[in-house]
């Protein structure tokens, strides 16, 4: 498939896509493609669309115009749920995990696995050993060093539980994973764990978006970065050749920046 | 912070062999202590039940006999029934404390019913769907109106023998026939009919708590609403449904009790709601919702059941046997308070190590 890269549609393409809130422009006509084992970083002030652009990729909202593409497949993300069939795993800033299940039960909370011996559909017996035999399974290809499956969430550490998190975009073999502020609430330590496990996620062909506010830490990441300012795409820059001071400087605006080419009129 | 965009080094095998293996030993360390932790919460008072038991059993000759073994099971079973859905109740964060009236209220309607048809089944009908229609009535207003589990179903508990009371006029109707006093007082190989409609409550419970997506969704919905909620599950329907089954459980509890009385009598069920609750707290749900089993609760309920028979046949007061459960529900909560430290203390001492050796394992890739 890497071969093909030039013949392939991008995995996600945000086309155009626009949102206000009452008399606020969120986004105002945002486009970029993610390619296939991509990480893409996201980065703007407070303000810029970050937020609302996770959440429409999240379908939690919709956009007022524009589209998405999986694969070249125009998509209406319409619930979180939605997005999740069409390949795309969001790991919010505040996770969804349950402290007082286990690790096992949270990755395949409200997707469980049932075994024989159906009896009512709203009753249907859970299958805990496959269950428990995928998540051990995830944690080997991914190299991960998480406690047993059956420990409590409540007992883990932050890069853990982040851990936890992406081990379950990677069970349901989603094509896109992208994370919101992944390291926002870690120190260094864990953040560490947390960029190491992004790695192993690229390595087996997931493609990933981080949105972060980190210089550091985008610059350390990803392999493109998109900067976003008022709700607009200010930058779309190959890791490799661009800086910090770079960055900054179009995500306040310091530099009046001319829109890449194959971007959206206005 | 180096990042080498096309690694191929997974693990840096070799670099990180001592700190995996020290990383080994300090989390199996900490592994037991969780499950310690877990095993004292989940069986603290099935400890005191057979420390107890044996107690009982030293000083008394009775105590572990048929004869006393089908009475303390008879006596538990009628709160056994209602104890589950409300367990599951405590699991999901909420609480119904309107049991003890809507055994009442079915109980009375039951007798009204029979009074104006004569006929035991269509007033059993009307029994349950009273029990259920209060529960759900119940839980429509606390799940999807979110008002407070215990203002309303406290205000239930005052209305639903208010009511009661106005329809039976105070009355007590008797003389239901044999076939349903069977249901209370029948024997089936020795053993109370009632016993046997528990035993299958909680087998179903089992099922539901332990087997089934429910329980664990109930379980989450206790723990972190809003992480359920974004998680997809239906953290207004479930708790509502769960009402109903509990409103359900009371008129069958109802309904055994006026049967073993033979008579619709309006002190039914009075202080049955404190009996289920005591009976779930002992066994380690926690009152904070997320935490917490069924066997727990069965052993609470065992719990209950012996030490009141016990004390009686050890002729003690009847005031010392309350401040026995006082003392029990005491040493409960301080169980709860032990286990959320052991927890914590496990936390500490495994991500301190994790996170030592990650960072190494980080760094070795490099």
């Amino acid at each position: 498939m890497p071969t093909e890269d030039l013949m392939l549609p991008p995995l996600l393409r945000i086309e155009n896509v626009k949102k206000r809130f009452g008399s606020t422009r969120a986004l105002n006509g945002v486009s970029f493609d993610l390619g296939h084992g991509e990480v893409l970083g996201l980065i703007g002030d407070n303000g810029a669309g970050k937020s609302t652009l996770v959440n429409v990729i999240a379908g939690v909202h919709r956009p007022d115009e524009g589209g998405i593409y999986v694969d070249g497949v125009e998509q209406q993300l319409g619930s979180p749920r939605e997005a999740q069939q069409a390949g795309i795993e969001t790991v919010f800033q505040y996770l969804s995990l349950i402290p007082t299940l286990t690790i096992t039960d949270n990755i395949f909370l409200n997707r469980e696995l049932y075994g024989p011996g159906t009896i009512l559909h709203a009753m249907r017996r859970v299958d805990r050993k496959e269950m428990r035999r995928r998540v051990e399974g995830a944690y080997q290809r991914l190299g991960l060093d998480l406690p047993p499956p059956d420990t409590k969430v409540i007992a883990l550490s932050g890069g853990q539980r982040q851990a936890v998190a992406i081990a379950r975009a990677v069970i349901w073999e989603r094509q896109v994973v992208v994370l919101d502020e992944p390291t926002a609430a870690l120190g260094v330590r864990q953040t560490l764990v947390v960029l190491s496990f992004i790695r192993r996620l690229k390595e087996h062909g997931v493609s990933v978006i981080v949105i972060t506010h980190n210089m550091e830490h985008v610059l350390a990441m990803s392999d493109r970065i998109i900067v976003l300012r008022l709700g607009r795409k200010v930058g779309d820059l190959i890791t490799s050749e661009t800086s910090g001071r770079d960055l900054v400087e179009r995500m306040t605006g310091a530099a009046q920046i001319q829109l890449e080419a194959g971007n959206p009129d206005e | 912070m180096n990042w080498p965009a096309s690694s191929s080094n997974v693990g840096g095998t070799s670099a990180t062999t001592s700190p995996r293996l020290r990383r080994r030993r300090s989390t199996s360390q900490a592994e037991r202590r969780r499950r310690l932790a877990t095993w004292v919460q989940q069986n603290g008072v099935l400890f005191a039940l057979l420390l107890m038991g044996a107690f009982f059993v030293s000083r008394s000759d009775r105590f572990l006999t048929r004869g006393n073994i089908n009475i303390v099971l008879l006596q538990v079973a009628v709160t056994g029934i209602i104890a589950v859905p409300a367990g599951l109740l405590i699991l999901a964060g909420y609480v119904d404390l309107s049991v003890g009236s809507v055994m009442v209220l079915s109980s009375v309607a039951f007798g009204q019913v029979f009074k104006s048809s004569g006929s035991v089944t269509v007033a059993i009908v009307v029994a349950v769907l009273v029990g259920v229609a209060w529960g759900l009535t119940s839980g429509f207003f606390v799940s999807f109106l979110s008002f407070s589990p215990i203002v309303v179903t406290l205000g239930g508990l005052a209305a639903a023998r208010g009511i009661a009371q106005v329809w039976s006029q105070s009355i007590t109707v008797s003389g239901f026939g044999d076939a349903f006093g069977k249901l209370g007082t029948g024997r089936w190989f020795d053993t109370p009919i009632p016993i046997y409609v528990a035993a299958t409550v909680l087998l179903m419970g089992f099922y539901a708590w332990n087997q089934s997506t429910a329980g664990r969704h109930l379980a989450a919905i206790g723990s972190d609403e809003v992480a359920a909620r974004a998680m997809g599950i239906r953290t207004k329907l479930l708790p509502f449904l769960l009402y109903g089954l509990s409103g359900l459980a009371a008129a069958i509890g109802g309904l055994i009790v006026t049967s073993q009385l033979d008579g619709a009598s309006v002190s039914i069920g009075q202080g049955e709601e404190l009996t289920v609750l005591t009976a779930v707290l002992l066994g380690g749900v926690s009152f904070k919702g997320g935490r917490g089993s069924l066997l727990g609760v069965l052993s609470g309920l065992l719990f209950l059941g012996s030490l009141r028979n016990g004390l009686i046949l050890l002729k003690v007061g009847t005031f010392w046997q309350q401040v026995a459960v006082g003392a029990a529900l005491f040493f409960a909560a301080a169980l709860d308070v032990l286990y959320q430290r052991l927890e914590r203390v496990a936390l500490e001492k495994a991500s301190d190590s994790d996170d030592v050796d990650h960072v190494t394992e980080a760094l070795g890739a490099n």
